[in-house]
């Protein structure tokens, strides 16, 4: 490394002496409590991971940098594409603790694409490939990226044996080291279903979610939801965990797949909140009098007989606000938390003919969407948009500011989105 | 030593404070009942990193030399640092763990401390033995506390990488020019006999307590008490 830079910033440094040495409770609202780098102010950038598409662009998935401040003469453009040369379903990704990394992967192939997106934050550079989870674990299609400190747990949807949704979670080194494989419970009530993962230290909890299985999630939407013994198998618990010794404790019933789930970021607050997708409902997880977890179904989102399918959710930096996207009616609708017993839906925007994922500023004043499911469940025609859109939110109205096409970019299909800053460049970069 | 010389190290020394300077509130205790020793694993997460490090009489020595043979918890800290999350919290925790150690016979001589500081420019072998005071020293019944410095930026990057010890550059823009600072988040490192770093603590995990769980659960597994073959390198 050149450490030329990092030699004179340390002198200033020891004349500085401003060292900010707290673990951050949270991040850009959604991300794990011990990523250590909270972009407060402004964001510079969103990484939009992206499927590709056959005969767009060069068909592969790829890590796409979209310039996301208005101060910039490019707001609003593309500034970088890097390409896996595959397409692999690419699906989420998530920071390592430090922030200096990107873990990505795609859901119908084993292999997490590693970038680098401290050198130089607007480009982020593929270091690494780590293509044994399967080898290791038995386990199929990487979904959730959750740093802990030097490590990150994987949850995978699927086995490599029968292609359902029996699976587990993978724990690697920040160097991509496979230290450890954990079955998701498959007793005492335990489906053995996966799908996200989120952690609350001060609790020593984790929590689980559930959804589906390889032969279902890559099988045409329209044929699966026809195929009723295919539809009886998805997930329908949560499960809390011992987090220090990774050990699950307990099953909660959680009918319908719930998927992302959000610990209120508050630190007076000790509750987590998820939607079910299959069902439409929201599900509160707090501890009950004598300090038990326990699961509670507290709101409806939409109306559950059109299935609008909520497919993520974002809440806000205090706990007491929760964005949800549905899939089907392409429907933005914001939730007030302040009673977490009782969310109360006071705004709904329709905000692309198929939305998927919705990611917030830390000031909650920026809102980005983004359009892709999963390639065989986008929608066809004319309703198949793929784009980012990024809005303002003034607390009654979304506001569309800009939008970046991907069909018409040659990206392919808009899926997860992390935020990024020039801020972030690393030390030993010379910032 | 030069004029110069003695006023920097005396203004250096003045600027730092001895480590059992850091006061505060009583240790919280975790919010949970942590698993017991022995119940769960420790994972070897990576082999710590080694490279010449500089004790308090300014000798230099292997880092290995403090990371080896004995179970160590290591935490970067620099003698300025003010923020009650942070360095004063790890040498509060760690100066808990000491006594709590000193207290049970079965942990003498298997643990040692190692606190180094990423702050080679202010941080000398001098402000360090300072900043150390009595704690370097070993009582009966207690345990080595190792006060370490780098002799330059060159030296300790390598160790501050190897380690994932994040340092970083922000810009604070609120004045009128924009002022270059670095920062870094808390984390300390349980490292087995065999030099590989088997848990690392941020400040949301950073309990006496659970500190000493790990202590004990390697202990457990060097005993091949917790069922598994001791491990080989």
């Amino acid at each position: 490394m050149d450490h030329k830079n990092v030699v004179r910033i340390i002198g200033v440094f020891a004349a500085a002496c401003l060292l900010f040495t707290h673990a951050a409770s949270a991040d850009e609202t959604c991300n794990s409590p011990y990523i250590s780098k909270l972009i407060k102010g402004q964001e510079d950038y969103v990484y939009v991971w992206t499927l590709g598409v056959d005969g767009m662009g060069d068909g592969s998935d790829k890590l796409v940098t979209v310039d996301v401040n208005p101060k910039s003469k490019s707001y609003g453009k593309v500034l970088h594409s890097v390409s896996t040369g595959t397409r692999a379903e690419a699906h989420h990704m998530g920071f390592t603790d430090d922030r200096r990394q990107l873990w990505a992967g795609g859901l119908s192939e084993n292999r997490i694409w590693v970038f680098d997106i401290a050198t130089d934050p607007a480009k982020p550079k593929l270091v690494r490939t780590i293509g044994d989870l399967g080898d290791k674990s038995g386990y199929l299609g990487p979904h959730t990226y959750y740093a802990l400190p030097g490590r990150m747990l994987v949850q995978a949807l699927s086995n490599t044996k029968d292609k359902g949704g029996v699976t587990g979670m993978v724990l690697y080194s920040n160097q991509g080291k496979h230290l450890a494989s954990y079955a998701m419970p498959t007793s005492a009530g335990g489906d053995g279903y996966g799908y996200d993962l989120a952690v609350n230290p001060k609790k020593n909890v984790l929590l689980t979610s559930s959804f589906t299985g390889y032969a279902n999630y890559m099988r045409p939407l329209g044929d699966l939801i026809k195929d009723g013994e295919a539809m009886k198998k998805f997930g329908n618990t949560m499960a809390v965990w011992d987090l220090k010794a990774i050990k699950p404790v307990k099953t909660l019933a959680v009918p319908g797949a719930p998927l992302e789930i959000r610990w209120s970021l508050n630190p007076r607050d000790n509750w987590a909140i998820t939607a079910a997708a299959l069902t439409s409902k929201l599900w509160l997880v707090k501890q009950d009098a004598k300090g038990e977890w326990q699961a509670k179904e507290v709101g409806t989102i939409g109306d559950p007989a059109k299935i609008p399918l909520p497919v993520d959710i974002s809440i806000t930096r205090d706990g007491k606000g929760l964005w949800v996207n549905t899939f089907m009616d392409g429907k933005t609708r914001y939730f007030d938390l302040s009673k977490p017993e009782a969310p109360r839906q006071t705004y709904e925007k329709v905000t692309g003919k198929q939305v998927n994922m919705i990611s917030q500023s830390w000031d909650g004043k920026r809102v980005y969407i983004t359009s892709s499911l999963l390639a065989n469940w986008d929608k066809g025609g004319a309703d198949n948009e793929q784009f980012l859109r990024g809005f303002a939110w003034n607390g009654k109205e979304l506001t569309q500011a800009f939008e970046v096409d991907f069909a018409r970019e040659k990206l392919g299909r808009a899926h997860h989105m992390k935020l990024g800053s020039k801020a972030l460049r690393s030390a030993a970069a010379g910032g | 030593m030069s004029a110069l010389r003695a006023l920097a190290l005396l203004a250096a020394l003045g600027c730092a404070p001895a480590a059992g300077a850091h006061k505060g509130a009583p240790l919280a205790e975790p919010d949970f009942v942590p698993p017991a020793p022995g119940s769960y694993t420790l994972h070897r997460i990576m082999a710590a990193p080694d490279g010449r490090v500089l004790g308090t009489d300014g000798r230099a020595q292997s880092l290995a030399r403090y990371t080896r043979d004995q179970i160590t918890l290591l935490g970067f800290i620099y003698t300025t640092c003010a923020d009650p999350e942070g360095c004063p919290l790890a040498y509060r925790v760690f100066d808990a763990l000491k006594d709590a150690i000193a207290a049970t016979p079965k942990l003498h001589g298997k643990v040692r401390f190692v606190t180094l500081s990423f702050d080679p420019a202010r941080d000398s072998p001098a402000v360090m033995r300072h900043y150390a005071g009595s704690r370097a020293v070993e009582k009966k019944g207690g345990l080595r506390w190792y006060f370490l410095t780098t002799g330059s930026a060159r030296e300790l990057m390598p160790l501050v990488e190897g380690f994932g010890q994040d340092v970083r550059v922000t810009y604070d823009r609120s004045g009128a020019r924009p002022k270059r600072e670095l920062s870094h988040v808390l984390k300390v490192f349980l490292i087995d006999r065999l030099g590989d770093v088997r848990e690392i603590y941020t400040s949301t995990f950073l309990y006496p307590r659970l500190v000493l769980n790990d202590i004990e659960t390697l202990l457990m597994e060097e005993a091949g008490e917790d069922g598994r073959v001791p491990a080989m390198k």
